[in-house]
């Protein structure tokens, strides 16, 4: 039973704990720099966490006529799908030889499954307007899609390899890809997706919060929705740390380029609160024209510049 | 078109049905008519004069009941308002919800809270009360009584 | 004192109903939550829906036909709840206590844990009432 102990401390210690921290701190250094953006101060350190232990201590109510399985279930799916992305972006992270082939398509996969319980969720209440939110939300993730995978693609085309192993390793020595200009361009259009994804200004019409009261999590309370905001705050880690290991040769703990590892994640996550704090929403229409527009307009250049070796 | 012009206008076309003219100041004027003849001077103020209807009001006063319409003349900044005097035996005057769609509504409450009958109104229900209030009990009229056995009216201190 | 009621102090998410009010009093509520006098360094946030609130703000003198929907959606909050009443018309409705469309007082509906008196009360009055609330509750369990 032995051999099953290496697997089972990264997914829990590493893909589960860490993760957890990190997004909490992350959705804490958010609503700071919002606050101080909005020239009042912010939530004590701690407050993400309470909010989630207060929200395990209220009573859960079960809507009449609801299906109560897909009710109750589609947190936990959704949970589920973060915690196995960030095993595997950690284990690629700490030692890239233990990742297998073809684990950037598993993680691309993965990805989509934190959105789509959000819709089981909001399908499953028996609520028209939890069904305006999700149905928003499936609009949006045809939208951005797109441009995702158009994007992602430039390191694999660079590296000749969809292992993310050895896309680590090839940053490590040949220099990280933000720096050569397709990669630039790509690094510019994931972070757009990553906003999208983390539905956050000014792409969150999903959950408009005084439009449709709430979207498809109106009905959640108690411990489904403290699933909910745990599964939002660990993506608030998790995307950032892929955009990280694609584009900026990940986060290397030995010596001064943890520092530097750390700078590298705080920056990005300063940039998507930048960009949530001084944007208003836009409508589901004019996401979709922008993600199918310019967005894939400037993939497809990226690609076919890294295709000439720039 | 000046002030004493549309006045004597009104005055010279509708002579039968015009009681008095009452020139309260430069803005206001009060023009009380008899109750048969408000669809023929509403539609002539609306259509003809080009006034824009602004809001009924409704009042129960000690011997009779009285509506006053109220037509605004933008330009010249001039509040024609139509005073009608309903005897309280007989509450019942012609609508004007057919010709003017902004009195649909405002038929709609005097009816509900004060009593009085529209004759030929295209939609008469309840605007504004609950449910459970009982027909036949009108809160604006002055013999009103309280029916609500469960309603408490005292702040609970002595 | 207990984790849950500790963890619910620090963190109470509020939800803002008006039964029919002269909007005055939820023009102050909405005071509060601009930066002069920030609630969010409490860790209070305004909730969307009422699944995801813990304190009932009420206003308004209450209709005869808002008094089932204020009863129907505090039948919909979680418990452990609290619900606070600010302005003299959701008190004891104030100077329309002989009027024909309200017949009773609100805490004879709900149960009410906090009265903020005024007219409309102050944000500071708000600020100061809700922590009095919080004391009280501190010192009880």
């Amino acid at each position: 039973m032995i051999y099953l102990l290496d697997p089972l401390i990264y997914l829990l210690i590493y893909g589960f704990l860490l993760t957890a921290i990190m997004g909490l701190i992350a959705s804490w250094i958010d609503r700071k720099v919002t606050a101080r953006v909005q020239y009042r101060v912010g939530p004590p350190l701690l407050q993400p966490l309470i909010d989630i232990i207060k929200l395990l201590g209220k009573e859960t109510l079960i809507p009449e006529g609801a299906s109560k399985i897909t009710f109750l279930m589609a947190p936990i799916i959704g949970f589920s799908g973060v915690v196995l992305v960030s095993t595997i972006l950690w284990i690629n992270n700490i030692d890239p030889t233990k990742s297998f082939m073809g684990d950037l398509i598993v993680v691309l996969y993965l990805l989509v499954v934190p959105s789509i319980s959000i819709i089981m969720g909001g399908f499953a209440s028996r609520n028209p307007l939890a069904s305006l939110g999700a149905s928003r939300e499936m609009k949006l993730i045809m939208g951005y899609e797109l441009p995702f995978i158009l994007a992602v693609l430039v390191p694999v085309i660079h590296t000749h390899s969809i292992r993310l192993g050895n896309i680590v390793s090839y940053q490590a020595t040949n220099g990280i890809f933000i720096g050569s200009l397709s990669g630039f361009l790509a690094w510019i259009v994931v972070i757009l997706c990553v906003q999208a994804k983390l539905a956050l200004v000014p792409f969150d019409m999903p959950e408009a919060e005084t439009e449709i009261v709430g979207g498809p999590l109106i009905e959640y309370s108690g411990s489904g929705l403290a699933v909910y905001r745990l599964m939002k705050n660990m993506m608030l880690f998790t995307l950032p740390f892929f955009v990280m290991i694609l584009f900026m040769g990940g986060w290397k703990f030995e010596g001064i380029y943890s520092l530097t590892g750390l700078l590298k994640y705080i920056g990005v996550v300063a940039i998507i609160t930048v960009i949530r704090n001084t944007n208003p929403r836009v409508r589901i229409d004019q996401a979709v024209k922008f993600f199918w527009g310019p967005m894939t307009i400037i993939a497809i250049i990226a690609v076919i510049l890294a295709f000439l070796g720039k | 078109m000046k002030r004493e012009e549309i006045i004597k206008g009104i005055k010279n076309k509708f002579k039968n049905d015009i009681i008095e003219v009452f020139d309260k100041s430069p803005a206001r004027v009060y023009i009380e008519i008899k109750p048969e003849s408000i669809v023929e001077i509403a539609q002539y103020v609306f259509k003809d004069l080009g006034a824009r209807f602004n809001i009924a009001s409704g009042v129960d006063l000690r011997n009779h009941m009285e509506i006053l319409y109220h037509f605004l003349i933008e330009d010249i900044n001039l509040l024609i308002s139509l005073r009608v005097k309903l005897d309280k035996s007989k509450l019942e005057i012609d609508s004007l919800a057919n010709i003017i769609e902004a009195t649909n509504w405002i038929e709609r409450e005097m009816w509900e809270l004060l009593g009085i009958t529209f004759k030929g109104h295209p939609d008469m229900r309840k605007l504004l009360l609950s449910d459970d209030w009982p027909k036949g009990v009108y809160p604006l009229r002055a013999d009103y009584k309280e029916w609500d056995k469960k309603a408490i009216r005292d702040r609970g201190v002595k | 004192m207990s984790v849950k009621l500790k963890a619910l102090l620090k963190s109470p998410w509020v939800f803002h109903l008006s039964t029919g009010s002269c909007n005055n009093c939820d023009i102050e509520i909405l005071d509060c939550l601009t930066p002069r006098f920030d609630i969010e360094r409490f860790g209070m946030l305004l909730a969307s829906s009422i699944r995801h609130a813990d304190v009932l703000l009420v206003t308004g003198s209450g209709n005869r036909k808002s008094m089932e929907i204020v009863k129907r959606l505090y039948e919909q909050m979680p418990k452990p709840g609290l619900v606070v009443a600010i302005g003299e018309c959701a008190m004891s409705r104030g100077m329309f206590i002989h009027s024909y469309n309200c017949p009773v007082p609100i805490d004879k509906i709900i149960p009410v844990d906090v009265y903020i008196p005024g007219c409309p009360p102050k944000p500071e009055a708000i600020i100061a009432g809700v922590v009095k609330l919080i004391e009280k509750l501190n010192k009880r369990k």
